[in-house]
């Protein structure tokens, strides 16, 4: 029987312990199994199936109307960019949310929350381990490789590269806002264990917020909302009526708020 | 050595409310190194609550415990690198393989060497006789196989002191008498905490235990004085001829508190109730031979049952309420 003593204790200090090996539980969730191909396929036909039918059919289908104006004020790069940043604000911020919404519920509906923190696991370990992993497969899948094959696309489209610079903030913008939704998900998953609460807080602030933005006139730009006006006008380096980095600290700060409100709410609950 | 190493769980006047409802009061636990201590009550008595307090899945709302000294809701993660932990109904990650949730139990105390951590990991598949479903996602696995996984995660630390809930409620006999093995095999290297609703397994390795009834603690000692009696000691008498001139004498006998005659196929059993052990131990015999006319053939302290001793807190407590 192998002793105690031939094993190296693991050394993490009390407030990150079990961080490591539940980020690698995570990743392993994401990576070693065929969730993630499923979901790189599903959102690249959602997202850049828009984008190859914006950019490619749109202008064959205008031609083939019999007003031959539709088709010469139609600008296929202008209207693709504005639809993957707006389109994709939201898009990419409903798959934070389907994909991370039973993250947290169904452990604790399961009991597997109770097991795992009956091991010498801090809170603030099992929070951030979903959330880092959750993450980095959002920010890959979601964000990083639908804006990469949609860059490409309208590449193409445009006969040669299109601005990068924009492109590339506009696509940090887009992570942001995603990163919110999921720290949004993931915090009411602590502190509610109904999915239906849930769902109907992140969608709620999804959608709902898109309507509300739309009445809020330039006080938008203080909220997430104002995501899908900001984003496609940095993309295409127009102006907004105030800073365009607004919404983008406003949305980091929501975000690191919803950490911190789930990080305090998950270290007093009961198991 | 320090004596205060000698014991693994201290807890004082500890407590907890939900609301209105107190689901543990006051309790004073010790629990000493390398005993089998059995944690009885019935349903809703707080027994959960008790071992959930101590591995800091909840918060005490009145008092304070130790488990090796350490405070349990200060030190909570250093109390859990000692502990084992099965619970009542455990739950694991449903597409991982009993193997892959070994692994991952093992990884929160060790991070290698990677040869050491698989080969603790066999030994427990083996200690359990899941070997042969290592690979296999545990949300296939039956309700007795998952507690059998459940017992295996528990000591995969191999842990200064395992807190078991129930560890052989889901199992068939053979199960049963496996998991009694295994806690009998540990006894030497470890403390076990465990409640159960078997009384047979807690008489039969148990060497302390306590009797929690209402979230209050009723009874709590080495399960040999406990079955020896709590209150006043009885001596069983068999006997055969007339002894009814004999009773009365023994019934006057100072250190007497009663005697209860019972009659069967000729014989007459009598249990004596004494309120002084030494004196019954040293005159209740020699008393009953002076009489030539009855014949002694059995004489001995009487020994409970489990079942009767708990049935007797757990009703008087609830008839005193």
């Amino acid at each position: 029987m192998v002793a105690n003593t031939a094993f190296d204790r693991v050394q993490e200090p009390s407030w990150r312990r079990g961080f490591a090996n539940l980020l690698a539980k995570e990743n392993r969730a994401w990576w070693g199994s065929r969730r993630w191909w499923v979901q790189a396929g599903l959102w690249t036909l959602v997202v850049n199936g828009l984008m190859a039918f914006l950019l490619f059919a749109m202008p064959v289908m205008l031609q083939l109307n019999e007003d031959p104006s539709d088709a010469e004020s139609y600008d296929a790069v202008l209207q693709s960019v504005g639809a993957l940043f707006q389109i994709g604000t939201v898009a990419l911020a409903l798959g934070a949310i389907l994909l991370s919404q039973d993250q947290i519920v169904g452990e604790r509906q399961s009991g597997v929350i109770e097991w795992i923190l009956s091991k010498p696991v801090s809170r603030a370990s099992y929070f951030l381990s979903k959330l880092a992993a959750d993450a980095i497969a959002v920010l890959v899948l979601l964000v990083g490789l639908q804006s990469a094959i949609a860059y490409g696309l309208i590449s193409l489209a445009n006969g040669g590269l299109f601005p990068l610079g924009p492109f590339v903030a506009a696509v940090g913008g887009l992570a942001v806002n995603t990163l919110f939704y999921l720290a949004l998900t993931l915090m009411m998953g602590v502190l509610t264990h109904n999915r239906g609460t849930l769902l109907g807080v992140a969608l709620g602030m999804l959608f709902g917020g898109l309507i509300i933005g739309s009445f809020m006139g330039p006080y938008s730009l203080f909220t997430p909302w104002s995501m899908t006006a900001a984003l496609p006008a940095m993309a295409l380096q127009m102006g907004l009526p105030l800073p365009i980095w607004l919404p983008l600290c406003t949305t980091a700060a929501l975000t690191l708020l919803c950490i911190g409100v789930a990080l305090w709410a998950f270290r007093t609950m009961e198991f | 050595m320090n004596p205060s190493n000698d014991i693994m769980i201290q807890t004082h006047n500890l407590g907890k409310a939900y609301g209105q409802v107190q689901a543990l009061k006051g309790l004073d636990l010790r629990v000493a190194r390398n005993s089998i201590f059995g944690f009885l009550g019935p349903n809703g008595a707080g027994k959960t609550t008790t071992m959930k307090l101590l591995l800091g899945l909840i918060r005490p709302t009145s008092g304070s415990g130790t488990a090796f000294g350490q405070d349990i809701v200060r030190d909570s993660i250093a109390i859990r690198s000692r502990i084992g932990y099965l619970p009542q109904q455990p739950q694991f990650i449903p597409d991982m393989t009993a193997r892959e949730t070994l692994q991952l139990t093992a990884r929160f105390f060790f991070t290698g060497p990677k040869q050491a951590i698989d080969k603790r990991v066999e030994e427990m598949l083996d200690l359990v006789g899941l070997q042969d479903k290592a690979e296999r996602p545990v949300k296939g696995f039956s309700g007795g196989e998952r507690q059998r996984l459940g017992m295996a995660q528990a000591q995969i630390n191999h842990p200064d002191l395992l807190i078991l809930d129930e560890p052989s409620a889901a199992l068939d006999p053979i199960g049963r008498l496996a998991v009694l093995r295994v806690m009998e095999e540990l006894r030497e290297r470890t403390t076990i905490f465990y409640s159960t609703h078997i009384l047979d397994d807690v008489q039969q390795v148990s060497d302390t235990v306590a009797i929690l009834n209402h979230g209050q603690l009723v009874a709590q000692g080495p399960i040999e004085h406990l079955l020896a009696g709590s209150d006043k000691p009885v001596y069983t008498l068999l006997l055969w001829g007339d002894g009814e001139a004999t009773r009365s004498r023994i019934a006057n006998l100072p250190y007497v508190a009663g005697i209860e005659a019972a009659h069967s196929n000729g014989a007459t059993s009598w249990q004596v109730s004494v309120t002084d052990e030494a004196a019954a131990e040293k005159g209740l015999l020699r008393e009953v031979l002076a009489d030539e006319a009855v014949t002694v053939t059995e004489f001995h302290r009487k020994k409970y049952e489990l079942e009767e001793i708990f049935t007797s807190f757990v009703e008087g407590d609830n008839n005193g309420r």
